[in-house]
């Protein structure tokens, strides 16, 4: 399965920037895992290969999320804390002893509104309390993480997109 | 055999690009030599079947982080399980290093 290269050797600059590749096409086909992101699959005949199906940011090209629950942490929290409001952890709770999943993923993340270093460690702390009650709710949390503003999903223009990116989510596993 | 099946391809191409793909680059372009086979299709013992008919399971590897399997039969896959932003799913549904599921079919 040797891929051979060889420089063309010419004598002018430009024909020196020339390269030539040997290879072999290998056209991917896509399969889709049960939770919905495709991987490239490539068959030679004799063998078999598969990676994610990845855009260049390092994202899986998904056909579906499964984000099982998106919470305001307007809603969870006072304004730049990570104590829960009165009721979100009863509410959080139920969530949690009634989704059935056999583990949580939980990310946090906030508006760019106060620096990178504090959202990241805000959305971070939020994360881990919604963990938190996970765990006494008898979930299994296989990470936790916080995104601080990294991973906007509306405009930081307007208030309402801001109130948005402000969440915290929880991604089910099955 | 596969060694010299790919030994041809890869001679095959090389008398390619002597007298086609090389006349037609330009001075910064690649040159692209490409054999035209279509390698999505198992071939093996006349079954095109596609991944999409077969179960996948999950192989946890020694960090504790799932992988997609699946065995066709004549080929295995194995491609990473991982959340919407590219971080690795550790579901804890099996210990390290073990496979669980329907991954195994036409063996």
């Amino acid at each position: 399965m040797a891929l051979l290269a060889l420089a063309v050797g010419a004598p002018s600059a430009e024909a020196q920037r020339q390269r030539t590749i040997v290879g072999e096409r290998y056209v991917p086909t896509i399969w889709v895992d049960p939770d919905g992101c495709e991987h490239w699959v490539i068959d030679n005949g004799a063998e078999g290969y598969m990676t994610p199906n990845r855009t260049r940011d390092g994202r899986p090209v998904c056909h579906r999320a499964n984000t099982c629950l998106v919470e305001s942490a307007d809603t969870l929290f006072a304004t730049g804390s990570h104590h829960l409001r009165p009721g979100a952890r009863e509410r959080l709770s139920q969530f949690f002893r009634t989704s059935g999943s056999s583990a949580f993923v939980i990310y946090g993340h906030t508006d760019p509104r106060g620096g990178f270093e504090y959202n990241m460690r805000l959305s971070e702390n939020r994360a881990r309390t919604v963990a938190n009650v996970a765990i006494q709710s008898g979930g299994y949390v296989s990470a936790v993480r916080g995104f601080g503003p990294m991973h906007p999903v509306a405009s930081n223009n307007t208030a309402a997109g801001m109130a948005q990116n402000r969440r915290v989510e929880i991604l089910c596993v099955r | 055999m596969k060694t010299v099946k790919f030994t041809l391809a890869g001679i095959a191409a090389l008398m390619v690009s002597g007298c086609t793909y090389n006349s037609s680059s330009t001075a910064t372009g690649h040159i692209w030599e490409i054999n035209p086979e279509d390698n999505t299709v198992d071939r093996n013992i006349g079954r095109s079947n596609h991944l999409s008919d077969l179960q996948a399971g999950i192989w946890v590897d020694p960090h504790g982080c799932d992988h997609w399997m699946i065995d066709d039969g004549i080929e295995g896959y194995m491609s990473a399980r991982l959340d919407p932003y590219g971080n690795p799913v550790c579901s804890g549904i099996a210990p390290p290093t073990v496979a669980v599921g329907r991954f195994r079919r036409g063996t």
